[in-house]
C-alpha cells in the first residue's frame, strides 16, 4: 500500500482532479483556440497602450487657448513646433539623452565586474551575498532611495559631516548634475548585472582556461574571448539602461531638485502644472519616437543581443 | 615470465633519452579528499604517455596540475627539468586540447588556430602560412575560413588539435577530446592523433577512460585508481602483465576466482585452492608476492580460455572446468558466453570465442568445458 503511494503521489492525483475540472469547463474540441485563449490577457494590455497612444497622439495636436483654458477642435502641429523649437525643450532632451547615455556607459562599466564575480565565484556564500545585494535595493523602491540619498548626500548629510571632521568646507553634493547621474547609476546597477549574468553563465569557463593555455593573460583573455562573447549581455543591459535611464521620472526630481529635469519631468509639468495637456502629449510622443529611434539604432549597429533570445546568429 | 615481451622492451629502451615531464610525489586534497596521492612519473620527450583510469580515479586533477589550471597540494612537477608550480599557465609551454573543445565560437577556424601565435606575439607576417600549414597537418587545408559551427564534431576536434599545436608547445595535452564523439569518429581520431604525434614528435600526455584507446595510440600507460597510479608500463605489458587486480579487471574482461594460497615456488609459480579444486597460476605482483594461507585470486581473461563440449579436446590445457551455459552474447567479431561452473559454487565465468574456423555454437543450458594455461592465470592478493 505504502509502495503504490509513493509510485503514484499525491500531487499527481491532484493534477488528474484539476485535469477532470478543467476537461468539464473547457471541452477537449475547444483545445486548438486554447493557445489563442492564452495570449488573450496580453493582446489586451497593448491594445489598451496602442489605445493610449491613438489618444495621446490626438491630443498632442490640439493646442491650448490660454484664455479660455480650452482645447481647439481642430488639428495642428502648433505643440511639435513649440517642442521642437523653444530651447527649454531642447536642453531638457539633449540633458536627458546625454545623461541616459552616460550612465549606460557607467553602469555597464560597473555592472561587468560585479556579474562576472557573481557568476564565476567558487563560493556559493560570496554568490548568494552578491545576489541578495543585488536585490535589496528592489524592495526599497526608487523614490525612497532618491531621499535616502538626499540625507547622505546633503548638506548636513553623512558624507558631509564626515568630511567636516576632517576639516574640508561642506560641500554641494546634490541638486547638481553629477547627482542625478549618480542617482541614475545607483538605480539601474541591479538591471545591468541581471542582464548581464545570463550571458556570462552562457560563456563555458573551459573557454578561458583555453586562452591561458594558449598564451593569453586575463587582461587579453578579458579582451579577445570573454569581451567579444559577452556582446549579447551587454546589448541587453545596455538597451534597459538606456531606456529607462532616458524616460526616468523620481531621480531627476528629487536628486536634480527641479533644476535638472528630464523628459518625463518636462511632460510631468506639461499635464499637472500648466494643464497643457496637448503639449505634454507632444513631448511624450517625441520621448516614444526618440527611444524608439536608439534602440533601432543600437538593434542595427549591433544585432539585439539577448534580447533576440538566441534566435539570430550575430 | 619476462620472457615474451623481451624484443618489445628492447626496441623501446632509450639509452639516457632526455626528460620532458617528471611528477614527483604530486597530491592534491580537496577539503580532505585525496584527488591524487603521491604520484611519481617521469616521461621521456617525445613519447605518447596515457593516464587511464575511472571516472573519479584523479588522472584528470593530475593534468590540470601539470596543465597549471590547479597547483599541487605536495609534490612537484618539472617541465624541461625545471619546477612549474609556480608558472602560470599562459607562461608555460603547453598545448592543451580540452573535453568540450573550447574552441572560441566568435572566431574563425582559423582565428583560433591563430590566436596562440597572436597571444605569444610572433611576427603577424609569418602567421597566415603557419595557420595553413598547421590546418594542412590535421587535414583541414582550405577550411580555415569557416566557423566554428560550421564545421562538423571531427573537423572541430582538428583544429583543436591544430591550435594546440602551432606555436610548437613543449608539451601536448588531451584532455578526453575524443569521450563525446561516436564510436567509429573516435577510432578515426585516435589513429589521427597517433600519426600528428609521431609526425611532430611532440611529447604527449592524453586523459582517458577508454582501454580501447589507450592501448592503441600510447608508448606508454599509467592506470590510476583512487587517487593512486597503479601501474606505468607499456600498452602490451599493461594488459598482458597487470600489476594488480584492479589493473587485471579494468584493462580487459577478466575472470576472478577466490581462494587460498596452497604452494609458492621461486620461479613465481603458485597454487590457489579454492573448495576441493587447485588452480595453477604464475605470480601476478612480484614485489608483493602472495604466502602460503592468504587469500588470493587468479585471474584469467576471457580469451585465453578454451571452450569445448567434451573434455578431450582440452586435455593439452594445464586447468580444467566444467559448468554450464547460462547465457551467450553475440558480440559480431566474437561470441560472448556466460559459463557457470560448479566447482566454484556456480560462479560465472565468461569466455570469448572467436574461433573463425569451427564456427562451433554452444546453446543456453549445454554442458559444457573451459580450459587454460597455468602461465595465463596470474594470481594477486
Amino acid at each position: 500500500m505504502r509502495a503504490a503511494r509513493t509510485a503514484y503521489p499525491l500531487k499527481w492525483r491532484i493534477m488528474d482532479a484539476l485535469e477532470g475540472v478543467a476537461a468539464a469547463i473547457w471541452p477537449a474540441r475547444f483545445r486548438r483556440a486554447t493557445p489563442y485563449l492564452m495570449l488573450l490577457p496580453a493582446v489586451l494590455l497593448v491594445g489598451l497602450l496602442v489605445l493610449g497612444l491613438i489618444q495621446i497622439a490626438d491630443a498632442s495636436l490640439r493646442t491650448l487657448d490660454t484664455t479660455t483654458f480650452q482645447f481647439s477642435d481642430d488639428y495642428s502641429i502648433a505643440n511639435f513646433r513649440r517642442a521642437l523649437t523653444e530651447p527649454l525643450f531642447l536642453v531638457v532632451a539633449q540633458r536627458s539623452l546625454i545623461a541616459a547615455l552616460i550612465v549606460t556607459a557607467v553602469t555597464l562599466v560597473f555592472a561587468f565586474p560585479y556579474a562576472y564575480l557573481m557568476v564565476r565565484t567558487r563560493s556559493p556564500g560570496l554568490r548568494k551575498f552578491l545576489l541578495i545585494a543585488l536585490f535589496l535595493p528592489f524592495f526599497i523602491g526608487q523614490v525612497v532611495r532618491a531621499y535616502g540619498w538626499l540625507i547622505i548626500l546633503g548638506n548636513q548629510g553623512m558624507v558631509n559631516e564626515a568630511l567636516g571632521l576632517v576639516g574640508v568646507a561642506p560641500m554641494r553634493l546634490i541638486y547638481n548634475y553629477p547627482a542625478v547621474l549618480f542617482g541614475l547609476v545607483q538605480y539601474m546597477l541591479p538591471f545591468a548585472v541581471l542582464m548581464l549574468a545570463p550571458a556570462l553563465t552562457a560563456i563555458p569557463e573551459e573557454l578561458e582556461a583555453a586562452a591561458g593555455s594558449l598564451g593569453a593573460n586575463w587582461v587579453r583573455t578579458f579582451i579577445h574571448v570573454v569581451l567579444p562573447l559577452a556582446r549579447p549581455g551587454f546589448i541587453g543591459a545596455g538597451v534597459v539602461v538606456l531606456t529607462l535611464s532616458l524616460t526616468d521620472f523620481a531621480v531627476p526630481a528629487i536628486l536634480g531638485g527641479g533644476s535638472h529635469d528630464f523628459i518625463a519631468n518636462a511632460i510631468y509639468d506639461q499635464f499637472f502644472r500648466t494643464s497643457d495637456q496637448g503639449l505634454g502629449a507632444t513631448l511624450a510622443l517625441m520621448l516614444v519616437a526618440l527611444g524608439s529611434i536608439l534602440v533601432g539604432l543600437v538593434f542595427a549597429l549591433f544585432g539585439a543581443g539577448t534580447l533576440a533570445m538566441g534566435r539570430s546568429r550575430a | 615470465m619476462q620472457e615474451p615481451f623481451r624484443a618489445v622492451a628492447s626496441r623501446e629502451a632509450e639509452g639516457g633519452r632526455e626528460i620532458a615531464v617528471t611528477v614527483r610525489n604530486v597530491g592534491m586534497d580537496f577539503d580532505g579528499v585525496h584527488a591524487v596521492k603521491n604520484a611519481s612519473f617521469d616521461l621521456p620527450k617525445g613519447r605518447f604517455l596515457t593516464i587511464l583510469g575511472p571516472s573519479g580515479s584523479g588522472k584528470t586533477t593530475l593534468l590540470r596540475m601539470i596543465a597549471g589550471f590547479q597547483t599541487p597540494s605536495s609534490g612537484e612537477i618539472f617541465i624541461n627539468g625545471e619546477a612549474v608550480s609556480a608558472v602560470p599557465p599562459h607562461k608555460r609551454s603547453i598545448g592543451m586540447v580540452f573535453q568540450r573543445l573550447a574552441l572560441f565560437p566568435h572566431m574563425t577556424a582559423a582565428e583560433n588556430v591563430a590566436f596562440p601565435l597572436k597571444m605569444r606575439r610572433r611576427d603577424a607576417r609569418t602567421i597566415p602560412e603557419r595557420v595553413e600549414r598547421y590546418l594542412e597537418l590535421v587535414r583541414l587545408g582550405g577550411y580555415g575560413g569557416r566557423r566554428i559551427h560550421e564545421l562538423s564534431g571531427g573537423q572541430q576536434q582538428r583544429v583543436a588539435i591544430a591550435r594546440a599545436l602551432v606555436f610548437e608547445p613543449d608539451l601536448l595535452l588531451l584532455d578526453e577530446p575524443l569521450a563525446a564523439l561516436d564510436r567509429k569518429l573516435r577510432e578515426e581520431m585516435q589513429l589521427e592523433f597517433r600519426r600528428i604525434q609521431r609526425e611532430l614528435g611532440v611529447t604527449t600526455i592524453n586523459v582517458t577512460h577508454d582501454q580501447r584507446e589507450a592501448l592503441v595510440v600510447s608508448d606508454d600507460i599509467v592506470v590510476m585508481d583512487q587517487g593512486e597510479i597503479q601501474q606505468k608500463a607499456q600498452p602490451i605489458h599493461t594488459y598482458r602483465q597487470p600489476r594488480n587486480a584492479f589493473v587485471a579487471n579494468f584493462i580487459g574482461v577478466t575472470n576472478f576466482i577466490a581462494g587460498t594460497v596452497r604452494a609458492v615456488s621461486e620461479a613465481g609459480d603458485v597454487s590457489i585452492l579454492r573448495g576441493d579444486l587447485m588452480l595453477a597460476g604464475k605470480i601476478g605482483d612480484p614485489v608483493n608476492p602472495p604466502a602460503e594461507g592468504d587469500k588470493a585470486s587468479g585471474a584469467i581473461r576471457a580469451e585465453q580460455i578454451r571452450l569445448a563440449g567434451d573434455a578431450a579436446q582440452l586435455s593439452k590445457l594445464d586447468c580444467m572446468l566444467a559448468g554450464t551455459v547460462t547465457d551467450t552474447i553475440f558480440e559480431g567479431e566474437r561470441m560472448v558466453y556466460e559459463v557457470a561452473c560448479a566447482a566454484i559454487g556456480d560462479e560465472v565465468i565468461r569466455v570469448f570465442d572467436h574461433d573463425p574456423a569451427a564456427h562451433t555454437q554452444f546453446d543456453i543450458g549445454e554442458s559444457v568445458f573451459l580450459g587454460w594455461n597455468a602461465r595465463d592465470m596470474l594470481v594477486f592478493r
